[in-house]
């Protein structure tokens, strides 16, 4: 299992728009995919579930991959999300 | 007779059409053949997701980007793995398709609702939306087409979604009647754009009627008839071609100059919300456009819009009236516009808060692109800046400053525009009447927006209907606020427009006349009315009435004694 702690770039938070990019790339790894926030897990390959995390701007999260390509998946999806997730 | 609020003018008579909320209850029973239900469900998923996707096409060409990426939302949503994956184990427990929809919908559905981000609540109206279009296709229900409607139909609805208003075919459906809505509601601004008479707010009408009653819809005065008396039909048949009548009279007008009845000119300009809007100015014999809102440009996109975006839409309309005036007003929004990019803050007060030329001011590299962008078409038309909300003499001067700072980077880059473009006010708030004065000092050009204009010197908010009897354009306030907006503007020998919809009205216009407005900006459709109004009046007479309702003190003796002038 490996981790990493994230800041949310995008102004508006974890909306509908990066939340379902990033859900469909987390779904494209073996290993699970967890947001943990604000005192609790939410599953990254879902885009309903992260959305309920409200996550905002500026909130730290962590991301924890655990399976067979865990370090391949936490490096890509870290990367995506510091990289603004697209928006 | 019912009476509703008389929302697109002219006479419609045809056969109803309900569009009724369906009932979507049904049985919550226990499966045994549990792969059966979820292949029943997979396919009214299928038939959703690939619908939507049709219909988000559709809505990207015709409505806007941030519209289709709503029902995108939808089809992602819908397939989430802890929605349909959810609703399939529940299904593979024993449940129905439509108790496990139900139940996680419900769920998520509560879960956004609780949220306090604005952006989130409003994903719990997707998933309402989601779950019913879902439950339609599980228990069979279909929704009417309504681009299949026959010729001679009148539309009775709750509420006319986007959805439905963009599959009305405007030949077939000759009137509409809804429950809910105003005159400045998407419904009523959709119904005159296609010019089908409509009454809105007619409480309860759905459940009143039936299929293939008969309707007469008085889009002019609001009224509706259903299964009216013979003599009651023959009247309204002949209104309505007389209806027609005037129409066909009106279109004498087309091409003539805007005349008075002593051969002095005025013009009338329209008031347009996209550059496809400029086509319909010309179509309908506008000869300039008075207000150009380029809030679409904000309110219908995904981003800020660039220089260049803007750029295309100001030169497509400057190009599209052919070297007539366009006065383009530069970002008229605040705190009661949710623009999801552009950071507002929730005020209290949005009206009297930060917005238009205070938020644009604030934020000068976003008010220089959109200045800049007006600059450079300016190159291909006559171009007019016209900053909203001006409240005193140093707003004025900073647009002005900022487009000399942008005329001076142009000259450099050696880019092609108008030296002599012109900025103007808007004339909106009862601070702009009181220094009308010094501000016609500054500007180039004055426009009245009376819609502003009415509800800032009355303070009145008009969508509040307990107060909304006194935002009236002719409460003496606002009467004289005009009349004097009108004389300091003169007074400097700056032309005075406006664009509010006083302009249009039959019984302000011989007020206006005689106060000296100069050009007078309307929707398009009211073009030739105005001009038809105008040329009835003479100086004179128009000045002998202007002179008899000032001296009144009262909304009601002056609407009365204008009604009792008017000239038809």
């Amino acid at each position: 299992m490996v981790s990493k702690n994230i800041v949310i770039q995008d102004p508006l938070g974890m909306h509908m728009r990066p939340a379902s990019r990033l859900a469909k790339m987390a779904a494209g790894y073996d290993s699970s995919v967890k947001v943990n926030f604000n005192g609790k897990s939410f599953d990254c390959k879902s885009v309903m579930l992260l959305m309920t995390a409200c996550i905002k701007y500026n909130s730290e999260i962590e991301l924890v991959c655990d399976g067979p390509d865990e370090e391949k998946a936490l490096a890509e999806l870290s990367e995506f999300i510091e990289s603004g997730m697209g928006e | 007779m019912y009476k509703g609020i008389a929302a697109s003018r002219g006479i419609g008579i045809g056969s109803i059409c309900r569009i009724v909320e369906q009932d979507l209850s049904f049985e919550a029973k226990l499966i045994s053949d549990t792969a059966a239900e979820k292949d029943r469900f997979q396919k009214a998923i299928d038939d959703f997701v690939e619908e939507t996707f049709a219909m988000a096409e559709d809505v990207r060409k015709n409505i806007g980007p941030q519209e289709a990426d709503i029902l995108m939302g939808h089809a992602i949503m819908i397939q989430d793995p802890a929605m349909s994956g959810e609703m399939f184990n529940m299904i593979d427990a024993g449940q129905c398709a439509e108790a496990a929809l139900t139940a996680v919908c419900d769920m998520f559905h509560g879960m956004f609702s609780a949220m306090d981000d604005e952006m989130m609540r409003q994903r719990a109206s997707d998933i309402a939306d989601v779950k019913v279009c879902i439950l339609k296709k599980l228990l069979g229900i279909q929704d009417i087409e309504i681009s299949k409607l026959p010729a001679g139909t009148v539309l009775v609805c709750k509420d006319l979604t986007p959805s439905m208003t963009s599959q009305i075919v405007k030949e077939n459906v000759v009137g509409i009647i809804t429950e809910i809505g105003g005159v400045t509601s998407h419904s009523a601004i959709l119904a005159r754009a296609l010019e089908i008479p409509a009454v809105l707010s007619v409480p309860g009408i759905v459940d009143l009627v039936e299929d293939k009653d008969t309707a007469i819809v008085d889009g002019t005065a609001g009224d509706v008839f259903i299964n009216p008396e013979g003599d009651v039909l023959s009247k309204y048949i002949i209104k309505r071609e007389e209806f027609i009548k005037k129409q066909a009279e009106l279109r004498k007008f087309i091409g003539k100059e805007t005349l008075t009845a002593d051969g002095d000119k005025l013009e009338i300009y329209c008031n347009i919300g996209t550059p496809k809007d400029a086509k319909k100015a010309m179509e309908c014999d506008g000869e300039g456009v008075g207000l150009f809102r380029t809030e679409f440009l904000f309110m219908d996109n995904t981003h800020l819009p660039t220089e260049d975006e803007q750029f295309e839409a100001y030169k497509e309309a400057l190009q599209t009236m052919e070297g007539k005036n366009v006065i383009i007003r530069t970002l008229d929004i605040g705190g009661d516009k949710d623009i999801p990019y552009m950071d507002f803050e929730k005020e209290d007060n949005p009206f009297l808060g930060f917005r238009a030329v205070r938020y644009c001011l604030a934020n000068p590299d976003m008010y220089k692109t959109q200045l800049r962008a007006i600059v450079r078409a300016s190159a291909f038309g006559s171009a007019k800046i016209m900053v909203p909300l001006v409240t005193n003499v140093e707003e004025v001067r900073k647009v002005k400053k900022l487009v000399e700072e942008i005329k001076a980077d142009l000259r450099k880059e050696g880019i092609a525009f108008d030296e002599g473009i012109e900025v103007g006010c808007m004339m909106e708030t009862a601070a702009s009447t009181m220094i009308a004065d010094l501000l016609a000092k500054e500007a180039d050009f004055f426009s009245i927006g009376t819609n502003d204009l009415t509800g800032y010197t009355m303070g009145v908010d008009r969508g509040n209907a307990k107060v909304a009897y006194l935002y009236s354009a002719f409460e003496p306030a606002v009467l004289r606020s005009i009349k004097r907006i009108i004389e300091c503007g003169k007074a400097e020998g700056i032309p005075v427009g406006m664009c509010g919809e006083a302009a249009a009205d039959p019984l302000m216009i011989p007020l206006l006349m005689s106060f000296g407005l100069d050009e007078y900006s309307v929707n398009p459709v009211l073009v030739l009315t105005a001009r038809c109004i105008i040329s009835k009046w003479t100086k004179a007479e128009a000045d002998a009435l202007a002179e008899k309702v000032l001296a009144m003190s009262t909304q009601e003796e002056i609407v009365a004694a204008l009604k009792a002038a008017a000239k038809e």
